[in-house]
């Protein structure tokens, strides 16, 4: 028994240095708002085919992710859900001042999970006896949440749903609340609306700020020209064909 | 579906684990046996780790190891990075799981008979060989179940982990935040296959070590 565990322990170790071998080809460290996880999928495949490197995606809630940036983590590039986030880390010190660029413009989403009966096409019919609960994501850190939250004060059912609302982390955790059936209805990003779980109807982007997404390049990246060229390939020939399928607006589209 | 998660959280495991058995057994010695000013308050910090929010800890790690924190800084002077890179990981473990083994060692220690230690005291053994021969041999079990708690919740973190190490596959995603990516992500096949994985491991680990020693977890 004392030998089958020390051997097992010595393979693990062995299992585990050569988990910490590093690949050789470039490697360009892509930090990207949660609303743009399926999109980049696509994109990164098709980066990497294109120029050789290797794409690491590490996605999350814009908030968290300029956080970690502000304290040094090793992002090379950092696509935000909104624009003060890049602001605030640009005056930082901690981004490259002249790679600020506009790189698409999100749109919200009125959703239900698919089996749903509820008819909830505009959103005064989240005001229904039915709608029990109503996620949007948490509007004081996610730009969809602060969106969402825009779009039902300008429509006047805020605070008559407060009671109801439902935050989400950020905007694909809300995606699951409204999938798995937790809530009756939830505000989304159009860009992750086309799940399987999930039927929508369009918000009125006059209801809210617009959701200007800026990406910027990091001051620590070792490879700024690679990370500059990812943003380009995102708004380029390559990139602009997804973005689209995946509802984003592109610079020169509005 | 890429092992690397399973190998770099038993890598993070093991060694946060033998470094919190390095740190931990002093303190739980000290408190166990040692009584000076500030005692409780010492025991109560140790427990605090629990009682915060993981992520917020791991913020407050993220502000002092960082590029721009004091121990980061220092760190970077002498050439070496923590802040996102596995070490953190490992950081992040020990953290989270130094107060199970402390209070679990801690209480082994206490229920040593004191009489044997004088015993041996008055047959000039010195502290050290005291530790070793008379009060380890006597609570090793609780140490050992104090040990397996760290190492599960070594596993098993995600807050702390996610802010100071953050979750960067192929270099710092953990088992625990590639399921959560992945059910992000929507790709729950690989999400229940990872979870297995999790679950099955420490299941084997628990079930084997308990019969090692005879314990019941």
């Amino acid at each position: 028994m004392f030998r089958i565990v020390v051997l097992g322990i010595f393979s693990l170790l062995a299992a585990a240095g050569a988990a910490s071998a590093q690949p050789k080809q470039p490697v360009l460290t892509v930090y990207g708002a949660a609303d743009l996880s399926f999109a980049f999928r696509e994109i990164a495949l098709l980066f990497e085919r294109a120029t050789g490197a290797k794409v690491v995606l590490v996605l999350g809630s814009t908030g968290t992710l300029a956080k970690q940036i502000e304290h040094g983590a090793p992002a090379d590039v950092f696509f935000a859900a909104n624009a003060s986030f890049v602001d605030d880390l640009q005056s930082k010190g901690a981004v490259i001042p002249g790679t600020r660029m506009l790189y698409a413009q999100g749109r919200i989403v009125l959703a239900v999970p698919r089996g749903s009966k509820l008819r909830v096409e505009r959103l005064e019919d989240l005001l229904g006896a039915e709608v029990k609960r109503v996620a949007i994501a948490n509007p004081d850190h996610a730009p969809y949440g602060r969106a969402a939250q825009q779009a039902l004060q300008a429509a006047r059912v805020w605070d008559a749903l407060k009671p109801r609302l439902v935050y989400g982390e950020n905007i694909r955790h809300t995606l699951q609340f409204i999938e798995t059936g937790a809530v009756d209805a939830g505000i989304i990003a159009l860009s992750i609306a086309d799940a399987p779980g999930v039927r929508h109807v369009p918000i009125d982007p006059a209801l809210h700020a617009p959701l200007n997404q800026i990406a910027a390049v990091v001051k620590r990246s070792g490879r700024p020209e690679l990370a500059m060229a990812f943003v380009q390939f995102v708004n380029g020939p390559e990139g602009r064909p997804i973005m689209k399928r995946y509802g984003f607006l592109l610079p020169g589209d509005f | 579906m890429d092992p690397f998660p399973v190998l770099l959280s038993f890598q993070v495991s093991l060694v946060a684990t033998l470094l919190t058995l390095l740190l931990g057994l002093p303190v739980a010695w000290v408190l166990a046996r040692r009584r000076f000013p500030g005692h409780d308050l010492v025991e109560a910090a140790v427990v605090l780790p629990l009682v915060l929010p993981p992520t917020v800890l791991g913020y407050y790690l993220l502000v002092v190891i960082g590029a721009r924190g004091p121990v980061g800084q220092l760190l970077g002077a002498l050439g070496i990075e923590l802040a996102f890179t596995w070490r953190a990981a490992v950081l992040a473990a020990c953290v989270g799981s130094v107060a199970l083994l402390v209070k679990a060692a801690q209480a082994g220690f206490e229920s040593v008979d004191r009489r044997l230690e004088q015993a041996a005291r008055t047959l000039g053994r010195s502290e050290w060989n005291i530790f070793w021969s008379i009060t380890l041999p006597l609570s090793w079990r609780a140490v050992f179940a104090g040990t397996v708690l760290a190492f599960c919740r070594a596993l098993g973190d995600f807050g702390i982990t996610l802010m100071v190490a953050g979750s960067i596959p192929g270099l710092t995603q953990t088992m625990p935040l590639a399921i959560y990516d992945y059910v992000q992500a929507n790709q729950m096949r690989e999400a229940n296959l990872l979870s297995l994985v999790a679950v099955a491991t420490a299941l084997l680990f628990l079930l084997g070590l308990g019969r090692l020693a005879r314990l019941r977890f």
